[in-house]
């Protein structure tokens, strides 16, 4: 077979997502952090014997688009020392990396003695090692008081476990449960590994290479097309990043310009703020991964996710900047520049593509606590999943979806059951509700935050914030309103209050302290004097809209 | 009172399976009548008498049934059609909205137009009460019976038909949860009421919140339908006993099943895999996999000794966290609509023409083209032979939609477009079959494929080349498996409590206490169901992880085990089966196990329905050729003539060499060119691949028996 036949292109299409999502299902069901499998922050994937993508699932798509550079770097780095058998870990940011955190198992797939594909799976460790536990050091300046640099290493030597290698690496990491979690996403790759063979014993090297080929080419074009209906021009943007974690009041500046040329497009940061000598700093792969995220947003969702899907992107991101920090800079905030960056193109393109767009987004404002249980007398971790998940923006004929979380996990992201995590922490849930006027007004309002208050359970418990949002609310569109800003509050027994900074360390917070957090709703969309009045009066009448509310931001002329 | 009757009812056609010692069963089928699903009850009933021998009277026959299973899924469309009933919340203050938030989860992440499902309960009423219990039930604040009082005026006013109550952590301690019944059921005594503790006393809020209000929002629905049925039935002469078909592949009394009407609301293809298993015992297999495509939809599951079950599913992205048949729909049927993505790929569905406007061929208006327009093209069915001859087919029109939407945009001939259509369909079915096989732990090729559905049999051997399974079974009966399975299913109930412990060092003195309520409660449903002693059994099981795993894996408890309170014994049943799903375990690592649920299930065997045996007839069944025809052969890309066979003129032991077409009344069966195919005893046509011969030796063994 010479040609390409449409209908097994087809087969092939389905084969690869079955494999990538059946990956996704082992991870999530063996993994043991919570930010795995509770949370799903990992992505599974398959790539060509090059490292070209030929389908992910991607749980949280900001880890996603940095599988294939990774692969491609490996594939150059060990050369013709690739064999059968063997598993290779990686998580470096200046190999390619997103984040130190984000660690990827990558395994080789032959078939016939030949390397014809690499199975993969990258999710975010509760420990990487380095100055504090679970990697968010706001205090860093430097990759090693962050993390254990991983560049590409055999773990696993023509199915020989290297256990020095493995020891030397997990005698640097401070949870056993990592180790765990690792073989998880082992066991993982190996199980799309399996499904590969089969495929390949049955169809043949050469077929699948065909189809491989002409696959990348129909998805090519689908994207070109999607960007064909974007006006050719050079549209710019930009969006605000608060606060580096050293130096209080400062402020940094994203700006990208975005030129279509018929079908293609192409995203320039070069105008971008210089990077900051903290640890908000993006690394190229985790902004890139921004980028298409976003602009995935903006097509149609229905469109496999392989190489030939990103070839008609180009993004220019220049070293030194915000969102690509030279070595050996702190990086591990960089994920999280996610909201700015999808600011800035969301407010580029919104004047050419209006009905495309959304307004903006709630930006992410997380907590974690850690501490002895004293009931248990057992170390906990909690990451607030829960508490950060705000709305997103409005967009056309469609009011934004509440309680969805940042752009960078689009609702891929869960909150914790109430009930597990009072087993799982010490602390006792008061509240979590949809936030009344939480949303941005608009003839489609944005998506609703939520509101959330907690007894933290534990003495002596640390405090830990990352994020943003506090400092600008999720913006509105075409007369649509701006939402409201995220906000954490902790009030100790004593009745003094403290506002944790957006990136903040605090220690020794006691028992009984008072958790409360605001998550914000997402930005408006239109005129809201032009909200249906049907559904306004829903909304009064179920008490997320206050009649105040409808009658100064909606004109609601009703009765309560 | 010897009659037993299966009525499986669907959203096109009723179907009928009819036992009597000693006579041979009655298959029947007439149309669903959707606004009252009890009348084709009893037309169909009406119809079977006069076809008796001598004809019966309706009431001379509803007098002699002794027993009716019924599966209904009237909970099931009033969800997907969001016409349940008008719902009332009491929770924990500061929760409510957990319901309607699911978890903060958006399926389709990429998708700005995809909304949030509307939630059972709106928000004004779902009502947070003063009151809370810590994590061990422990009370930290009364229950304020104001706040409930305050909630049911509210409820009053607005007309709510039923009520739910649902507190944190109230797995723990039921207390408040009854004190807030007992005020909700003096005060609005005419409502449906679900207490999430009653139904489920499990951990996990969200999943008890969600599976409580789905009772309550189906429970008024099923409780009228029952009502009508049970007073049709009456008034037609029936006073044997009535059993409802429940999601778990159980059966249970009209009683249980108002309280818990959340156990039907998956209950439509329940009783299909338990019919399969009977069908592959007579082949001396104990295990299968079960399929049944029909007009929109293909199901699959699996079954080993017993269908395997699931503690969770959705309805409508609504999660019910009640146990339920393992079963994996997916959206392909005869219905299933074929079109081209903006990529230039062949897809086919979910999307379906349904009945109407159906495929193209059906002449009713309908211009897509759909899988049944692909068969019709490929020569698999024949056009005026539809239904027995009742519907003819318009093959030109199944031409001209595939031409228009499939072929030309591809640049394929009209018969390569409609071979592309039939192999992605099979695709996607063995796609799912790899659901519930592979994605589960399980090799589909050590298992028999028993093949059921209108649709199923045309689809059947491409499906299994696909997945290399080498023998299918395709019962007599398959067109209404379902109506069949009813007969053949026990009463079986489902415990459950959470009880959060170590494994090792577990406190048995509570623990077993525990077991043993749930036993109890089950023993008074089946003593309630009128099962004797000797009819019961009990199973054990444990929902366990590795400490701080957030996944628990469900397992069964050895016997032994249990009574001898081995600890050691149910940690090795454990990792065995977590090592079986996952590929993995972590025995060796000494990793402690953690104990989150137990649960019971209640067996109350009933009496099975036995399968008629034929006489052997001998291998030739040229007899029953009817014709010839051209027929698509998928392994040669090409149309050969191959022999049509009367399915109702072959007998036991005849066989069948493929390439070649079985068509019967319901159904058309393709024996792929890789498949022979023998009659068995009970009539079901076995195929197996041409190298494996001796896979359907059991057949021929049946000739010296």
């Amino acid at each position: 077979m010479s040609k390409a036949d449409p209908i097994l292109l087809s087969v092939f299409a389905r084969a690869f997502k079955a494999i990538t999502d059946e990956m996704s299902i082992s991870v999530q069901k063996t993994t043991r952090s919570p930010i795995l499998c509770e949370a799903k922050d990992f992505v599974t994937g398959l790539y060509d014997a090059q490292g070209n993508m030929l389908e992910q699932t991607e749980n949280l798509p900001i880890l996603a688009f940095s599988l294939a550079p990774v692969c491609r770097y490996i594939v150059e780095f060990f050369g013709d020392d690739i064999h059968e058998g063997d598993v290779i870990f990686h998580n470096d940011v200046f190999s390619m990396g997103n984040q130190n955190n984000d660690v990827a198992v990558y395994k080789p797939v032959f078939h016939e003695g030949k390397l014809v594909a690499w199975t993969a799976v990258k999710g975010h460790q509760a420990d990487i090692g380095g100055a504090v536990a679970g990697g968010y050091n706001p205090t860093a300046t430097e990759v090693w008081q962050e993390a254990l640099r991983i560049p590409p290493v055999k773990v696993v030597e023509r199915g020989k476990l290297r256990k020095d290698v493995w020891d030397l690496i997990f005698a640097n990491i401070r949870l056993d449960i990592v180790q765990h979690d690792m073989r998880a996403q082992m066991g993982a790759c190996n199980v799309g590994a399996r499904r590969v063979v089969e495929m390949l014993d049955k169809y043949g090297v050469r077929t699948f290479e065909i189809h491989k080929a002409a696959l990348f080419d129909a998805t090519r074009k689908m994207m070109e097309a999607e960007i064909a209906t974007i006006p050719n021009g050079t549209y710019s943007g930009e969006g605000m990043v608060y606060f580096d974690g050293h130096h209080v009041g400062t402020e940094f500046t994203i700006r990208v310009d975005i030129t279509v040329k018929d079908k293609s497009i192409s995203f320039d940061y070069s105008r971008t703020d210089a990077q900051t000598d903290g640890f908000v700093n993006g690394t190229f792969t985790s902004s890139a991964s921004a980028t298409i995220l976003t602009l995935l947003q903006m097509v149609n969702p229905d469109m496999p996710h392989n190489e030939g899907m990103v070839q008609p992107i180009e993004i220019k991101i220049p070293e030194g900047t915000i969102l690509n920090a030279s070595y050996p800079k702190a990086t591990t905030f960089g994920n999280h520049l996610c909201p700015p960056n999808a600011d800035a193109i969301i407010r580029a393109l919104a004047p050419v593509i209006p009905d495309r767009v959304t307004a903006g987004w709630n930006n992410l404002l997380c907590s974690l606590t850690t501490g002895i249980d004293p009931q248990k007398n057992e170390k906990y971790v909690d990451i607030g999943f829960m508490g950060l998940k705000g709305g997103s923006g409005a967009m056309k004929g469609t009011d934004g979806y509440d309680h969805i979380g940042m752009i960078d996990a689009s609702g891929g992201l869960l909150d914790q059951d109430y009930e597990m995590f009072e087993q799982q922490t010490p602390h006792l849930l008061k509240r979590h509700e949809y936030l009344p006027d939480s949303a941005g007004a608009g003839q489609w309002r944005g998506g609703l935050g939520v509101v959330t208050d907690y007894v933290i359970g534990s003495d002596n418990t640390q405090f830990v914030t990352f994020g943003d949002g506090d400092f600008e609310p999720a913006f509105g569109l075409f007369g649509g309103k701006d939402s409201i800003l995220n906000e954490i509050t902790l009030t100790y027994p004593d009745g003094t209050k403290r506002v944790p900074r957006n990136k903040d360390l605090i220690m020794g917070v006691p028992k009984n302290t008072h958790y409360h957090q605001v998550a914000g709703g997402g930005g408006g969309y239109g005129d809201p004097k032009k909200r249906d009045r049907k559904k306004l009066a829903r909304e009064i009448r179920d008490g997320i809209i206050s009649l105040e509310a409808a009658r100064e931001h909606y004109g609601y002329e009703g009765k309560a | 009172m010897t009659y037993r009757v299966g009525i499986d009812v669907g959203g096109t056609f009723t179907d009928f399976f009819v036992t009597h010692p000693g006579r041979d069963p009655v298959v029947a089928k007439v149309l669903s009548t959707p606004a009252d699903p009890s009348i084709a009850v009893i037309s169909g009933l009406e119809e079977i008498a006069a076809t008796l021998e001598p004809p019966l009277s309706l009431a001379e026959f509803a007098g002699q049934i002794d027993t009716i299973v019924h599966g209904t899924t009237v909970t099931t469309n009033a969800t997907l059609t969001r016409n349940g009933a008008k719902c009332g919340l009491i929770t924990t203050k500061g929760v409510r909205d957990a319901l309607e938030m699911r978890r903060g989860i958006r399926e389709e992440q990429y998708n700005n137009r995809y909304t949030n499902v509307a939630p059972l309960v709106e928000r004004y009423l779902r009502i947070g009460v003063t009151g809370r219990l810590d994590r061990n039930g422990k009370e930290v604040e009364p229950l304020s019976l104001e706040e409930v009082r305050e909630a049911v005026e509210l409820f009053k006013a607005e007309g709510v038909k039923a009520v739910s109550i649902c507190f944190m952590n109230a797995f723990a301690n039921p207390a408040h949860e009854r004190e807030a019944a007992a005020l909700v059921r003096q005060e609005l005594p005419d409502a449906y009421l679900t207490v999430s503790t009653d139904l489920l006393p499990s951990i996990r809020f969200y999943e008890r919140v969600s599976t409580t209000a789905l009772n309550s929002y189906v429970g008024p629905i099923l409780d009228h339908y029952l009502n009508q049925l049970q007073g049709r039935l009456k008034q037609a002469g029936f006073n044997g006993l009535l059993l409802i078909m429940q999601s778990n592949g159980g059966v249970m009394s009209p009683q249980v099943a108002r309280d818990k009407s959340a156990l039907t609301l998956l209950s439509g293809p329940a009783a299909g895999p338990g019919a399969g298993l009977e069908y592959v015992r007579p082949h001396k297999q104990s295990k299968c996999i079960v399929v049944d495509m029909g007009g929109t939809s293909f199901e699959a599951a699996l079954v080993v000794d017993s269908p395997i079950m699931v503690n969770e599913g959705e309805i409508d992205r609504h999660r019910i966290a009640l146990p339920m048949l393992g079963i994996h729909t997916i959206g392909a049927g005869g219905g299933s609509i074929g079109w081209i993505d903006e990529g230039g790929l062949l897809r086919m569905g979910p999307q379906s023409a349904g009945a109407a406007p159906g495929p193209a061929c059906y002449s009713k208006g309908g211009e897509l083209p759909a899988t049944t327009d692909a068969n019709v093209v490929l020569g698999y069915l024949n056009p005026t032979f539809f239904a027995g001859g009742k519907m003819s087919l318009d093959v030109e029109k199944a031409r001209k939609a595939i031409e228009t939407h499939i072929a030309k945009p591809l640049g394929l001939s009209i018969e390569e477009a409609a071979a592309g259509m039939y192999r992605i369909a099979c695709t996607n079915m063995a796609q799912g079959v790899r659901e519930v096989s592979i994605q589960r732990g399980f090799d589909p090729r050590e298992f028999p494929l028993v093949v059921a559905g209108g649709a199923g049999p045309i689809h059947s051997c491409l499906i299994c080349d696909e997945l290399e399974v080498p023998l299918q079974i395709v019962p007599r009966e398959s067109s209404i498996l379902c109506a069949v399975g009813m007969l053949m299913s026990d009463l079986k109930h489902d415990f459950v409590r959470t009880f959060v412990s170590p494994l090792a060092g577990a406190d048995w003195k509570a623990l077993m206490p525990l077991i043993d309520a749930m036993i109890a409660e089950g023993n008074k449903l089946l003593d309630e169901e009128g099962i004797s002693e000797d009819k019961r059994s009990h199973a054990v099981k444990f929902d366990c992880r590795y400490l701080k795993q957030y996944h628990e894996v469900s397992f069964v408890v050895p016997t032994e085990a249990l009574a001898a309170r081995d600890e050691t014994a149910i940690a090795a049943a454990f990792h065995k089966e977590h090592n079986r799903l996952y590929g993995y375990s972590l025995e060796e690592q000494d990793v402690p196990v953690e104990i989150i649920n137990v649960r019971t299930q209640a067996v109350g065997r009933t009496q099975r329905p036995e399968f008629r045996k034929e006489p052997h007839a001998g291998a030739d069944a040229s007899r029953a050729v009817k014709e010839r025809r051209q027929v698509y052969i998928p392994d040669r890309a090409a149309f050969e003539e191959v022999p049509v066979y009367d399915g109702h003129a072959l007998r036991h032991g005849n066989t069948i060499v493929g390439p070649a077409l079985i068509e019967e009344i319901t159904t058309a069966i393709f024996v792929g060119a890789n498949h022979d195919c023998v009659v068995d005893a009970t009539g079901s046509l076995v195929m197996y691949r041409k190298e494996r011969p001796e896979l359907a030796a059991t057949v021929r063994m049946e000739v010296t028996a």
